[in-house]
């Protein structure tokens, strides 16, 4: 997780990635736990507010693949120390 | 502990609930009934456990929609494949389906896709119902088209110019204004308003702005999204 973050500390982070993993996956068990323990551990408010960034982006990848988004070269070099460090630049564009 | 739909901040629920509405309307391009037997597939796609591999055309399968639909068996297979595969998608697959379905038309179906996988995606992570969709409503569609669409080199589809100043995925459905809107408003409900994008500290007094980007990338990895 800290390679994930880059070192940063962020509060919740393993339960924010787990509820997040489960919640694009249909392993209900596994939803339902990961919820539990966002709820236990950062309350219903986060929750709520990190089911509507899961919604967004369930959303908005749907956007950019059925429209054939492509980034600017400018801006994909610009990230790609991020991307490297999050592990994201492993991700290969089926285009 | 359960959460109920009495727990969801308001501006969130009118954003869903809108834009879960105008699944049965009237569209741009297509009419209510059209919109929402569209839906009726993409909630299909998203929901099914052991879905039709992408190659395959859910339209060609005995059984999964139905055998006389409003919409043609091009738009419901597209939509299948955005709600299930999106991944999966290419440019040549796209100049296929545009073949068979206007650019404009392909737009606002894109836009009924990711209605239904937003909606449905929030309800799922909390354990809510899914709501039912509405009665199809009667009327035309608007067949509103912006007088300066162009060419995008960061999109297949076509877009309102100036092509390319904005990012691909603010651009992507501007050549159909309605869709356009209904995505964005679920957007500012749902992640961050558009004019607070630039600030790194935002929050709305829950998420801070890196775990809101924490969950996204996860999301996006998961989806194979490489935008």
């Amino acid at each position: 997780m800290q390679t994930a973050t880059g070192g940063v500390a962020v509060s919740f982070a393993q339960q924010l990635v787990d509820f997040a993993t489960a919640a694009t996956e249909f392993d209900l068990p596994a939803l339902a736990k990961s919820r539990d323990e966002l709820i236990s551990a950062a309350g219903v408010a986060i929750t709520i507010d990190t089911a509507a960034v899961i919604a967004n982006f369930e959303m908005m990848t749907r956007l950019a693949d059925s429209t054939g988004a492509r980034m600017q070269t400018e801006v994909v070099a610009d990230r790609l120390v991020v991307a490297q460090a999050m592990g994201v630049d492993k991700v290969v564009s089926r285009r | 502990m359960r959460i109920s739909l009495s727990d969801v901040r308001q501006d969130l629920a009118l954003a869903h609930e809108q834009a879960w509405s105008a699944l049965s309307e009237p569209g741009t391009w297509w009419s209510g009934a059209q919109r929402r037997e569209l839906a009726q597939t993409a909630l299909l796609a998203v929901t099914e456990v052991e879905p039709l591999p992408p190659w395959v055309a859910v339209s060609t399968v005995e059984g999964r929609i139905s055998a006389s639909t409003i919409a043609p068996g091009a738009a419901h297979d597209a939509v299948y494949r955005i709600a299930r595969h999106a991944a999966t998608l290419t440019r040549e697959w796209y100049e296929r389906v545009t073949q068979e379905i206007d650019s404009l038309a392909f737009v606002e179906l894109c836009g009924i896709v990711c209605t239904v996988a937003t909606v449905v995606a929030f309800r799922r992570a909390l354990d809510l119902e899914v709501p039912e969709l509405a009665a199809a409503k009667f009327g035309e569609p608007s067949h509103h088209k912006p007088d300066n669409i162009v060419d995008a080199t960061l999109n297949w589809v076509p877009v309102v110019a100036p092509a390319d100043e904005n990012a691909a995925v603010v651009q992507a459905f501007t050549a159909v204004p309605q869709t356009n809107r209904v995505i964005w408003a679920m957007a500012d409900a749902q992640y961050i308003p558009d004019k607070e994008m630039v600030d790194p500290h935002w929050t709305r007094g829950t998420l801070t702005r890196v775990q809101m980007e924490l969950v996204a990338t996860r999301v996006s990895q998961q989806r194979e999204c490489f935008y």
